[in-house]
């Protein structure tokens, strides 16, 4: 039996097919495509820096600073402050958070029967958007940040601004995500110590538990995350088993028939990213247990996800307290990019996972771009064969909704994947 | 006298609008208000804040709070396109008692495909449902450039796989008002930048309806909230510009009302980033701002709740309210200078003023950058 199921998540379908009452297989297509690649073709290289935040509204600046690192690593000694460093990575961090709120009041609230809390998404996300346009002029779509640093001067004033937004955001966690204090949950290394206390995480672990869900959504069990960060690793996680020399040479991205997406793997095989690959491969203690207990499952996915809110959250106030402001926000390249001719890449971890930009210059002009989304990773239509992450994920399962909740743990997002 | 014949204008047709049935009888703005924990003095202080953004006199404020109270009898459709979601993204950061507020509780948002639960077949029921029900009534906002003609298979949607060319083209038809958010839906978009392989092109280029557009990239959310604002307190359209913007809101050029322009008049330019000047708050013609060429209130308005905006950051305006801005703007981090782009205005571009007349402005523009440039070579400047 095949049960045609359209789920608009921007623009991708699933074609659930169903025997003896069990999805037995999952066709994914993505249904649009804009063709950025071959927009930025002929560019000249800086206006990449204006056209790659547009390839997503959800996640724009985790492209802008992909596209930014992407061309500096075309140069060769170029220096950027570390101060310039930090303000990137600490919008960079801003917008991960943001976008774990939405998606746990959003979209994972209301498939666990909740009433969709939509206030409670934007409250915290605007103080987010808040910070990054403090730096960054404006939230979606900043370009502040360029080839040699950024362009903000930033001032004790703003770090207080800064400051006070990251307190409000530690604040509402505190009062309705997990109701304990944020140090303390960032120490825990059990799920039982969080089960523990109230709060909509919380509750919404117990709510697996109680309708008998923490067998689902399990994959492969195999992790890869290549942003590097102050607080990311870069490596790969086969089970719990951590290799950190894994090369972008290795990412192959392969075209479908049916789908406007293309697929992609490592070393011919499909890797979950997101949050629960940058667990395990940061080892971190609180999701190893979690991945001990339930293994690559929803239960593990939410959690992990969640999670990362605190923790980047402290992360993001210990690079405050560490920025220099005497430092340059800019140092000029010493080669004009007119004279440039070289290809480079970069990989940044963007709120569903990595994301790699690749490109190509003769003479400053873009001659070949290349974006690969974090969807594209956990979204890869395989065959039945060999299927991608979340098309294994849903196998076996008896109903659609289900199947529903699974693939949505993953936080699918169309809008880059279809660039 | 003017003020009064519009004040009463603008009352009788909220009474108006308050005798039509709520869609949603329980629910009311003022208890939602309270609910969400928001005072009455917050409510109107965001009133007077709008009223002011839209150029009324303050003594419009109870009006336009009454109109943000009147959105609950005004159905409305959000439809995706070929777009990036920066303008719902916008949207959802609105400042309080915030769009969220209003667009979740107190507009009925009968069809927008990111925020809604329903998926897939009851999707695509819902907004044929809304469309039926209510006919002629509901407002109709679409975000995204369109995918067109023969290459109309690079957009579809639904359990149908109907494209989005034609679900947009049908939601017009029956629409009260068309509000093309951001510039996608107003001129393309990045999708249509050259060689715009999929040939997407503006919602008014594929209905006869008339399409008022509200563009930026993405627009800020006082902008798409004022629009709404705007057709409930009128219930017309309003004064619009050669490019069907409206002028409360894209009247003035970017660079007229910036914070920045004492620096050029005195020919103080960032030379390159990072620089003293950068530091001193200079302008930034020189390291490619696109402000004089550019129409909207960014400056005012700002964005994520008056918080910034890019010149405030320190990155130059990149136009991008303006038709084509991709492909007509660049290159990002130089100056335009006298070099002439091609438009609709057969070369002048955006430098056309918002009223057709700004051939004056370009020249008097021109001439006063070169000025400015002239004497203000304390460093080599950048090779134009």
């Amino acid at each position: 039996m095949i049960k045609l199921i359209e789920k608009i998540e921007g623009e991708a379908k699933l074609n659930f097919n169903f025997k003896d009452e069990k999805i037995e297989f999952v066709d994914i297509e993505f249904m649009s495509t804009r063709n950025i690649e071959n927009i930025l073709k002929g560019k000249p290289a800086f206006d990449a820096l204006v056209i790659n935040p547009r390839v997503c509204g959800i996640c724009g600046h985790a492209h802008l600073i992909a596209t930014v690192k992407a061309l500096e690593s075309c140069y060769e000694n170029l220096q950027i402050s570390n101060k310039a460093k930090s303000l990137r990575e600490l919008t960079l961090n801003f917008e991960l958070i943001q976008n774990h709120f939405k998606w746990f009041y959003l979209t994972m609230m209301p498939l666990f029967g909740h009433k969709q809390e939509v206030l409670k998404a934007t409250y915290p996300s605007q103080l987010m958007g808040k910070a990054i346009a403090l730096f960054g002029g404006q939230y979606p779509h900043t370009s502040y940040a360029v080839v040699g640093g950024v362009v903000c001067d930033i001032t004790e004033m703003d770090i207080i601004k800064l400051q006070h937004y990251i307190d409000k955001t530690v604040q509402f966690v505190e009062e309705n995500l997990l109701k304990m204090d944020s140090k303390s949950f960032s120490t825990c290394k059990s799920v039982e110590s969080v089960l523990k206390y109230e709060g909509d995480l919380p509750d919404i672990l117990r709510q697996i538990n109680a309708e008998e869900l923490l067998e689902h959504g399990k994959s492969y069990d195999r992790f890869i995350s290549f942003g590097e960060s102050s607080y990311f690793k870069k490596g790969k996680s086969i089970k719990t088993r951590v290799n950190n020399n894994i090369s972008i040479d290795n990412v192959k991205e392969s075209e479908m028939a049916t789908s406007f997406a293309k697929n992609v793997s490592y070393k011919d095989k499909y890797y979950e990213v997101g949050p629960l690959a940058r667990a395990m491969v940061n080892k971190n203690q609180l999701i190893l247990d979690a991945h001990k207990k339930y293994g690559d499952s929803i239960f593990s996915r939410i959690i992990a996800r969640v999670c990362e809110i605190s923790q980047l959250l402290l992360h993001s106030t210990k690079l405050i307290k560490e920025l220099d402001l005497n430092e340059p926000s800019y140092i000029e390249p010493s080669i004009n990019i007119k004279q440039l001719n070289a290809s480079g890449y970069s990989a940044v971890e963007a709120a569903r996972g990595t994301l790699i930009h690749k490109v190509e210059i003769e003479n400053g002009i873009i001659k070949n771009y290349e974006i690969i989304t974090p969807t594209q990773w956990n979204l890869s239509g395989g065959t039945r064969e060999k299927m991608g992450v979340s098309q294994k994920a849903m196998i076996g399962l008896c109903d659609v909704k289900t199947a529903e909740l699974v693939f949505k743990t993953f936080d699918v997002c169309s809008v880059c994947t279809t660039h | 006298m003017e003020n009064k014949a519009l004040f009463e204008k603008l009352s009788s047709r909220l009474d108006e609008l308050s005798n039509l049935p709520k869609l949603d009888d329980n629910k009311s703005i003022s208890s939602l208000i309270e609910e969400k924990g928001f005072s009455r003095r917050e409510f109107m202080g965001w009133a007077g804040a709008m009223t002011s953004m839209l150029m009324l006199p303050a003594s419009f404020t109870p009006l336009v709070a009454k109109a943000a109270e009147m959105a609950d009898r005004l159905p409305l459709v959000w439809l995706h396109m070929a777009e990036c979601t920066g303008c719902s993204e916008s949207l959802l950061r609105t400042a309080t008692p915030s769009i969220d507020s209003l667009i979740f509780d107190y507009i009925s948002l009968e069809y927008h495909e990111t925020i809604m639960s329903a998926a897939g077949w009851q999707a695509e029921h819902n907004l044929e449902s809304a469309m039926k029900k209510y006919k002629g009534k509901y407002i109709l906002m679409v975000e995204g450039g369109i995918p067109h003609g023969e290459s109309d298979f690079y957009l579809t949607i639904g359990a149908h796989g109907k494209t989005g060319e034609k679900i947009a083209r049908d939601a017009s038809e029956n629409a009260a008002a068309i509000f093309a958010i951001g510039t996608c839906s107003s001129f393309g978009g990045v999708q249509a930048a050259y060689p715009n392989p999929t040939n997407a092109t503006a919602l008014s280029n594929i209905t006869d309806k008339p399409v008022i557009n509200v563009p930026g990239c993405p627009p800020s959310e006082s902008n798409i909230v004022g629009t709404l604002l705007h057709f409930i307190l009128y219930g017309t359209l309003p004064a619009l510009d050669a490019y069907n913007r409206p002028k409360w809101a894209y009247g003035l050029r970017i660079h007229d009302a910036c914070e920045r322009r004492g620096r050029f008049d005195a020919g103080e330019f960032v030379q390159q980033f990072g620089d003293e000047g950068a530091k001193d708050g200079y302008c930034l013609y020189k390291v490619g701002c696109k402000g004089p060429y550019t129409f909207n209130n960014c400056s005012k308005q700002r964005f994520n709740q008056g918080t910034s905006w890019p010149v405030q950051a320190g990155h130059g305006c990149m136009g991008c309210s303006e038709p084509d801005f991709w492909d007509k703007m660049g290159i990002v981090h130089e100056p335009l200078g006298n070099r002439l782009y091609h438009t609709v205005f057969g070369g002048l571009g955006s430098d056309a003023t918002a009223d057709k007349i700004g051939v004056g402005i370009l020249t008097v523009t021109a001439v006063g950058i070169a000025a400015h440039a002239a004497i203000s070579l304390v460093k080599k400047p950048k090779e134009w």
